[in-house]
């Protein structure tokens, strides 16, 4: 199923967290360019896909392979992750007061920046592109000088993850529940912040628990996650089916693969 | 008793001087005092050790030494080296309402004003308190004429070189509405002993923004004090940054002596090496309607011990205080030790208090975070660690020694992180 | 307002009375010949004698410690009587039916009949009564599942291996003056064994009480839980309303082995003095525990009574992932003092341990928590948790808290919050608006305030501390 030219390559995925294992078989491709959606009812291992690819502490592979870029995603540490071009907008992102989220995001993109071998950027240039992209996602630029997410709302703060993705420019970006706490307004500006870096060479995996964020991005393919695995893709059609029927057809439907082989 | 005590105590009786009664006064305290030992709350953590073995010893004559510089600030400096006041380095021009005189130059009525003050503020319960005040020859009054504002912050710095011992004392005294900064600013390098006390009587509605300093490391004894008394709608803001050293203590004791007092004290400090650091702050709440915040942060690296006891006493006429504690401790290795006491004693029942503190290891989901956005782990600590610390440096008031502080402190983290 | 709380909480001492009992009572006096008087009262074998009598060679050499935030009169120890029993039972009697009856009403009175067809099922009573174990209920029932439940005496004859090993491994001898005192006059107290993955089949439970004047009480307590076995014990104690200051000196160890669970609660209702602090008991007790892997150690207690309390149940974490818990209420009114607290001392790693205080003072007492969480190099990703709460009615009392904070492992985290807050006249306002009397508003909050300690208690004891606070403070309020 793997592709040489794909971007991300996921195969017989198995992982656990604090031996209880989450996923189960997970197979997943995705080409550059591509925006694919992760549906599924909760417990099915969303948001476990996103922290076993970014290599969060605690979440172990027990089979099965990732590449990205070609490369063994799975060998990194989650920094190098990073510096490969995976990004993870989180459902709730941390707070970190005494941090500022400038000194923060020129600490990554100087990171990132050094590991692909490129020059430096200035403070003064940094700060000016850091501007624009709060601009962008509508954060006022005071947000810059604060604790990094500290005292922000929930909104807020998934304004400022996407603010993050803008300036340090991944290859793949994981939306983890982009769309939970958001009013239907915030979810425009971030769908809208989405959409603008949305590019033959950069690739989207949206996690979400509702159709209702895929009105505003529209994916190429639609997944279902249950029990750990894919067990159901189709096209942007598919979420409107789920929505609704709910998941519980799902449930014990045979995966794809199994259904291929 | 022990024989740097005992010899404290002869070298003090061959003085003479206008401080003699506070000095004789002292004298017959520590003649009775037990030398402190692991069994005496106040020292239970922190041995006297170097104390007892120190070389350093007078030295008199031209050290040489002047203080650094603070890029930005504009500072009155008054110079202690070597434990004697160094005039030729003091500031000779003084904004009016502002008074700086050396004990001994004053009429012998201000000077019995001053002998009646020592002591009330800082508590005889503290054993180098009473050495300082039998050894201490240079006092230096400080004074703020009432309802003025003195803009230009007031530097008392205490240099001492190698192998010197040096025991000062400042007398600072803001008149209704007054308005000072000081900061006290220790330069010590190489085996030496310092005792540093600054007393600090803020009259009502006056304003003390306080700083202190104890950024030399090694192998000195560094033991220090400053004492507040706060009248009624008064205001002190207080900031600490500590380095450790063989051993550092300092002892701060807030005294509400007035009403609607309020009281703010910023502490941090990080350890290093075989650093050992204790702070002792004591809020007296004697009474009504006062406040008190404390903050103290400690970051503890390598084999360095670091002692915090924050005691708040609401005495019974002090209703309706609020005095909140948050004490939070970094551990980063595992021959680093954390001691901390946060203490309560109330007597008042309409009051709220609380004291928080935590002992932990750096956040792991702060880390996993820097890192999901290509932060290295080491950098990502040497962030989180700073974080932890600026959120205090941010709430320095003067933004010139905040900034002239801050990269200090990165530096300091930077060198914790190579081992 | 701060009248009426406090006129709340008053109450009449119920367990003042005097048992009209004759006793063989000890003269006043300590010395080696008094303790080798008591080992003989109870025939003990030499070796008990020996480690008695080392114990107080330590004693001698020690002195009585200071640091506690409570006051009292220098105790004179020559002054008290190390042994009082009453003479029914030198007989040493066979069964209930041979217990001098007014023994019996004695403990009726307090609302422990030991008669087993009128107890609560589910609980086994040893009474002690001054120096001696009266009665131990429910023995055979006990038996049948292996659990030894029976005086301290008893067990140093018939079980002298499981007493040699264990006595004094948990409390060392002269680990501190009181416990050294108990070391040397011990005189009766609890043993307990539970065996091998057994679930003790009911409650254990010891009641205290001293009747004799001038005497001190010096009970010990061993409970032993070999692996993976499983008991709950109470502890309740009373004694007369007397205008001398009586001591009350106890030593209680535990040991948990590996996958053991004990957990310990006490009901400690001493009485407490009169409003102006006459009289009372001295409380000075020591009781540690100590966790082998896996075990669990909880402490429960709610202390009301003594006119001083110096107590501090203690849990060492020696084994990986075992866990230990402090729950406790104290009250202090009139001019009781009471210092009490916890150590947690985390040796092994994983350990955890939750601490939660609840202290109430009121009139002009005094109420202080003093703890320890100790975190050793080797305490790998231990936790602590700890609160401590203060609740002050009215300003002529005190509430303090000294909390002893020491980590040694960069993975440990420890966590210490305390807060001190009063019954608000708003929150008496809404509870009186709403239709409720003052005392029952103040009991009610009282009783929320506490709470996360009382859910903690067996149900039996859960009443008894209820009872404690709240019932008793039905119309006293005019």
């Amino acid at each position: 199923m793997s592709n040489t030219n794909s971007l991300l390559t996921i195969k017989d995925l198995y992982a656990s967290v604090e031996d209880k294992q989450i996923i189960k078989g997970l197979n997943l491709d995705i080409k550059p360019g591509e925006v694919h959606a992760i549906m599924g009812p909760n417990g099915a291992g969303k948001s476990t896909m996103g922290y076993v690819l970014s290599g969060r502490e605690g979440y172990t592979v027990d089979s099965g392979s990732v590449t990205l870029g070609g490369q063994d995603l799975l060998d990194m540490e989650t920094e190098d992750r990073a510096r490969a071009g995976l990004f993870l907008a989180f459902q709730y992102p941390v707070e970190i007061p005494g941090v500022s989220n400038l000194e923060f995001l020129k600490a990554s993109v100087d990171a990132q920046r050094e590991a692909r071998g490129e020059e430096a950027i200035t403070s003064a240039e940094f700060l000016k592109e850091a501007k624009i992209a709060c601009k962008q996602v509508d954060l006022p630029v005071s947000f810059l000088k604060r604790g990094v997410n500290e005292g922000f709302s929930g909104g807020e703060k998934k304004r400022n993850e996407l603010m993050q993705m803008l300036l340090l420019k991944p290859k793949l970006c994981i939306l983890d529940e982009t769309d939970s706490g958001l009013d239907i307004d915030a979810l425009q500006v971030v769908a809208e912040g989405v959409n603008s870096q949305r590019s033959a060479d950069r690739s989207f995996i949206v996690v979400t628990h509702y159709q209702r964020l895929l009105d505003y991005i529209k994916p190429d393919f639609v997944h279902v996650l249950s029990g750990g695995k894919i067990v159901k893709s189709g096209d942007a059609s598919l979420a409107l089916e789920l929505e609704a029927q709910g998941y519980a057809w799902l449930q014990n439907a045979p995966a794809e693969d199994e259904l291929e082989g | 008793m022990s024989e740097w005590l005992e010899s404290a105590i002869t070298r003090a009786q061959n003085l003479n001087d206008w401080l003699a009664p506070k000095r004789a006064h002292a004298i017959e305290l520590l003649t009775q005092t037990k030398w402190p030992t692991r069994k005496t709350e106040a020292w239970r953590y922190t041995p006297l050790r170097p104390v007892e073995r120190t070389k350093a010893g007078v030295v008199s004559g031209d050290a040489n030494l002047s203080p650094e510089s603070i890029t930005g600030l504009e500072a009155i400096e008054l110079v202690f080296v070597n434990g004697r006041f160094d005039a030729t380095q003091s500031a000779k021009e003084l904004p009016t309402g502002l008074l700086v005189s050396l004990g001994q130059d004053v009429d012998s009525a201000q000077q019995t004003v001053a002998l009646n003050a020592f002591s009330t503020i800082k508590p005889e319960r503290h054993l180098f308190g009473l050495v300082n005040d039998a050894l201490a020859e240079d006092v230096i009054l400080v004074s703020v004429a009432e309802g003025v504002e003195i803009t230009q912050p007031i530097r008392i710095s205490s240099l001492l070189s190698q192998g010197a011992e040096s025991h000062t004392r400042v007398q600072v005294t803001l008149a209704k509405g007054a308005r000072l900064t000081v900061i006290e600013d220790i330069q010590a390098q190489g085996d030496t002993l310092s005792t540093a006390f600054v007393e600090y009587d803020i009259a009502a509605d006056a304003h003390l923004d306080h700083y202190r300093f104890a950024l030399q490391t090694g192998t000195n004894v560094s033991i220090g004090g400053s004492h507040f008394n706060l009248h009624d709608k008064s205001k002190m803001h207080s900031s600490i940054v500590g380095f450790g050293s063989d051993l550092s203590r300092l002892d701060t004791d807030i005294i509400h002596a007035g009403e609607f007092a309020d009281a703010k004290l910023n502490a941090i400090y990080l350890l290093d090496g075989k650093e050992l650091f204790d702070l002792h702050a004591t809020v007296e709440h004697a009474m009504p309607n006062g406040t008190t915040e404390e903050n103290v942060r400690c970051i503890v690296a390598d084999r360095a011990r670091a002692v915090f006891n924050g005691r708040i006493h609401i005495h019974r006429d002090a209703q309706k205080t609020l005095a909140s504690l948050n004490n939070r401790n970094l551990l980063m290795s595992d021959k680093a030790e954390i001691n901390t006491k946060p203490e309560l004693e109330i007597y008042a029942d309409d009051v709220r208090c609380a004291h928080g503190a935590t002992v932990a290891e750096i956040d792991k989901q702060a880390l996993y975070y820097l890192q999901t956005r290509g932060v290295s782990r080491s950098k990502a600590q040497v962030m989180l660690n700073f974080g932890f610390i600026n959120e205090l440096i941010d709430l320095m008031p003067n933004a010139a020694l905040a900034e002239w502080v801050r990269p200090i402190i990165r530096e300091r983290f930077a060198q914790m992180e190579v081992k | 307002m701060t009248e009426q709380i406090d006129k709340a909480l008053a109450r009449e001492y119920e367990a003042g009375f005097v048992s009209d009992v004759e006793s063989e009572t000890f003269l006043p006096g300590l010395d080696e010949d008094v303790i080798r008087r008591i080992s003989g009262m109870k025939n003990e074998p030499e070796w008990m004698l020996e480690w008695r009598l080392s114990a107080f060679r330590e004693w001698l050499e020690m002195e009585e410690p200071e640091w506690a935030h409570v006051d009292y009169p220098k105790i004179d120890f020559q002054a008290i009587s190390y042994y009082s029993a009453p003479k029914s039972m030198k007989d040493k009697p066979q069964s209930l039916d041979e217990v001098d009856p007014e023994l019996l009403r004695t403990y009726e009175k307090l609302g422990i009949p030991l008669i087993e067809q009128q107890m609560l099922a589910g609980i086994a009573v040893d009474a002690v009564f001054d120096s001696v174990s009266v009665v131990t209920t429910f023995r055979d029932k006990l038996e049948e599942a292996g659990v030894i439940f029976c005086p301290i005496s008893e067990a140093i004859k018939k079980h002298p291996d499981l007493v040699k090993k264990y006595i004094g491994s948990v409390v060392p001898k002269k680990d501190n003056y009181y416990a050294a005192l108990n070391c040397a006059v011990f005189t009766d107290g609890s043993f307990v064994y539970i065996p091998k993955g057994t679930r003790c089949p009911m409650e254990l439970s010891t009641y205290f009480r001293i009747n004799e004047q001038n005497t001190g009480q010096f009970e010990r307590t061993l409970i032993i839980a070999d692996e993976g076995s499983h008991v709950s014990y109470l502890e309740g104690c009373t004694a007369p309303q007397r205008d001398e200051n009586q001591l009350h000196a106890a030593v209680v160890e535990l040991v948990a082995l590996d996958d053991a669970e004990i957990k310990y609660s006490t009901v400690q209702n001493w009485y407490p003095g009169d409003e102006d602090g006459k009289g009372g008991i001295f409380n000075f007790v020591t009781k540690r525990g100590i966790c082998h892997t896996n075990a669990k150690i909880s402490w429960t207690q709610v202390e009301t009574g003594s006119s001083v309390t110096w107590k501090y149940p203690s849990c060492i974490l020696k084994g990986d992932n075992s866990v230990g818990e402090f729950y406790s209420v104290a009250l202090t009114r009139g001019r009781q003092q009471a210092d009490t607290g916890t150590k947690m001392i985390h040796l092994g790693k994983n350990t955890r341990s939750t601490i939660i205080s609840k202290g109430i003072s009121a009139g002009k007492s005094n109420n202080s928590y003093r703890g320890l969480v100790r975190m050793n190099p080797g305490a790998k990703g231990a936790r602590n948790f700890t609160q401590c709460d203060s609740l002050l009615i009215g300003d002529l009392c005190g509430a303090h808290t000294f909390p002893y904070i020491e980590s040694r492992n960069p993975s440990a985290i420890i966590e210490h919050e305390a807060t001190t807050s009063k019954v608000s006249d708003e929150q008496m306002f809404l509870c009186r608006q709403r239709g409720l009397d003052p005392e029952k508003a103040v009991s009610m909050i009282v009783n929320g305030f506490c709470k996360e300690v009382f859910k903690e208690l067996p149900m039996e004891f859960a009443v008894e501390a209820g009872k404690l606070l709240e019932i008793s403070l039905e119309g006293s309020v005019g």
